[in-house]
């Protein structure tokens, strides 16, 4: 776990001097907020939409689409600096470098999913009540599936010509059923402060969190060999 | 032995099934009678041509008349059949409340006494559904006389039997196997995968290759030909509310993805490699697909389920039908498999021999 840490915090430090992704997906998430707001407003104005509602589709297409952002950058930037072969020298199982990939990848994806839930807060004027912690915690579980799921993804995207669009089109079919949609109902039901049925989601998505983590640290090797 | 040479008879014996398939389907197969027992109030029918009834019995009064009141009238309601489950569920556990129905039910008052009397209602997101005839009482219970039919209003718990959509259930025939193949050629894609990853061989790649880019085209056409037939019988080509439909679409969104992301990779070992992996993440959505109806009933799901039900839906003539339907169509995958895999290997000796001269790809 220890070289995975480093592996983890090499690629938050690079990150946290350059600022490169952060800044992206910062204005990205800010963005699609804001496209909501403005697509939205008229049905907002005139009572035809609830906020409630809207809040837990809208935070999770912004939290898919960020993460989306954030994932391509992860092995986009090794292999454009050529780093990606240092990386792979490392004295390390290959699959440590996913572990260490994925744990990266999740605190950067989390941070604007925080950013995101501010925003959505701040621009709709919605309050989370005593509801924030919970929201925050089903941001957290479910970025972990998708991060584990988008990290394994970006890495085989990024050999090809068309990467930016190609993450996307193999993520979003994948994390579906696997996050999107146990996800959004989680939050539905948190914000509508109904706890009761949420252990089937929950235990849905950590399943595949598990799923994913599981063949991604097998195959991972074959991945990035080469 | 070459597997090319056994191209020329497995297209034979497919072309054969599939010629004798499609009389079998049309003539032979009866039509589906869906028995359904003990539904507490049952609305039953003997034949289901001239009167569709697309649901069950869930409540039945009689009002009696009064001296200044209608003269004796006799209601129930209609609920859409595709719920006769959830409603099962919930009498058992006495949660029977409004909840329960995806469809609301339908009124259907009947006065007495030899009036004929017509109902004709077109349930919203469902099946049409018209009641005409009239209705008598005896000492089983009540009948309502339709033209040459009559449909028994029980009182009791007895069978009910329905028929809806005759002619667009004639599509399960190819629908089912379509599908069924289209699970079989991704799981073909998922084996030759990991082979792949063992052996290093192009050959095994490009039977993975194949099989996924077959499976893609039998999962298109279980997805086209479903709606032929939803249209008919849900009254709506496409439903979002039912697992099966979105798990299968999901299924053919992935393996898209894979034929985009070979297409996207220049090197071929490269290509292979990292295709390779992905057909096998990818299959994940296959057992979500097959088994959606029974292990993840995430929403609800109205699609019939025909591995699932053991309670003989299919009469031994319509299992003959499919079960011969499904060899035809192995046999057609068999075919395609070996044509697109020997199509394949030329590509490739193609590219081989460009190469070798120095040309552009």
């Amino acid at each position: 776990m220890r070289p995975a840490i480093a592996i983890a915090s090499k690629d938050l430090r690079v990150e946290l001097r350059s600022k490169e992704m952060l800044g992206a997906m910062f204005l990205f998430s800010l963005l699609i907020v804001l496209a909501f707001r403005f697509a939205f407003s008229e049905a907002l104005d005139s009572g035809a939409a609830d906020i409630a509602s809207l809040a837990s589709s809208a935070l999770w297409i912004c939290f898919t689409f960020a993460a989306i952002v954030g994932m391509n950058s992860s092995f986009a930037k090794e292999k454009d600096r050529e780093t990606l072969e240092g990386l792979l020298l490392c004295p390390v199982e290959r699959s440590t470098i996913f572990v260490g990939k994925v744990l990266s990848n999740l605190a950067l994806v989390f941070m604007i999913d925080l950013l995101s839930i501010l925003f959505f807060g701040l621009f709709f004027a919605y309050d989370y009540g005593g509801q924030a912690l919970a929201v925050v915690g089903i941001a957290l579980l479910g970025t972990l599936t998708l991060v584990t799921a988008g990290t394994l993804i970006a890495a085989m995207s990024v050999n090809s010509k068309a990467r930016e669009v190609l993450l996307p089109i193999l993520l979003i079919p994948l994390v579906a059923f696997s996050v999107i949609i146990p996800s959004v109902a989680l939050t539905n039901a948190a914000l509508s402060g109904d706890l009761s049925g949420i252990l089937r989601d929950v235990a849905s998505i950590a399943g595949f969190a598990v799923i994913f983590g599981a063949a991604g640290y097998l195959v991972f090797e074959y991945v990035v060999e080469g | 032995m070459d597997i090319r040479k056994l191209g020329m008879p497995t297209t034979a014996v497919s072309m054969v099934l599939i010629l004798l398939t499609i009389p079998m389907a049309l003539f032979y197969a009866p039509l589906p009678q869906t028995s359904v027992s003990a539904a507490g109030e049952i609305l039953s029918y003997i034949d289901g041509y001239e009167i569709r009834v697309a649901g069950f019995v869930t409540s039945y009064s009689v009002e009696e008349p009064t001296t200044f009141g209608p003269p004796t009238q006799h209601s129930f309601l209609l609920a859409d059949f595709v719920d006769f489950e959830r409603y099962e569920e919930a009498s058992s556990q006495d949660r029977l409340d409004e909840t329960w129905w995806t469809i609301e039910p339908l009124s259907v008052t009947f006065p007495s006494g030899g009036q004929f009397a017509s109902q004709s209602v077109s349930i919203s997101n469902g099946t049409n559904v018209s009641v005409f005839g009239l209705l008598t009482s005896d000492a089983d219970g009540y009948s309502l006389h339709a033209s040459t039919q009559s449909i028994r209003v029980g009182t009791s718990s007895a069978e009910f039997e329905i028929t809806s959509a005759p002619l667009a259930q004639k599509i399960f025939y190819f629908h089912m196997p379509a599908a069924w193949i289209s699970y079989v050629a991704l799981f073909v894609t998922l084996a030759f995968s990991v082979v792949y990853l063992k052996t290093r061989r192009p050959a095994h790649d490009r039977i993975a290759y194949c099989a996924a880019e077959l499976g893609v085209l039998f999962a298109t056409m279980a997805i086209l030909t479903g709606p032929i037939w939803a249209k008919e019988e849900w009254g709506v080509y496409w439903r979002w509310d039912d697992t099966k439909l979105v798990t299968t679409f999901v299924l053919w969104l992935v393996y898209m993805g894979y034929i985009m992301l070979r297409t996207a990779i220049v090197d071929p070992t490269v290509r292979a490699r990292v295709s390779a992996v992905y057909g096998i993440l990818g299959f994940i959505t296959v057992p979500m697909s097959l088994l959606s109806s029974r292990i993840a009933p995430l929403m609800r799901s109205s699609h019939p389920q025909v591995i699932a039900s053991s309670s003989g839906s299919l009469s031994p003539e319509a299992g003959l039908t499919i079960g011969i339907a499904v060899v035809a169509f192995t046999f057609l995958f068999a075919t395609m498999l070996i044509k697109r895999v020997e199509i394949a290997e030329s590509e490739d000796e193609l590219e081989e021999l460009k190469r070798s001269i120095g040309g552009e790809d």
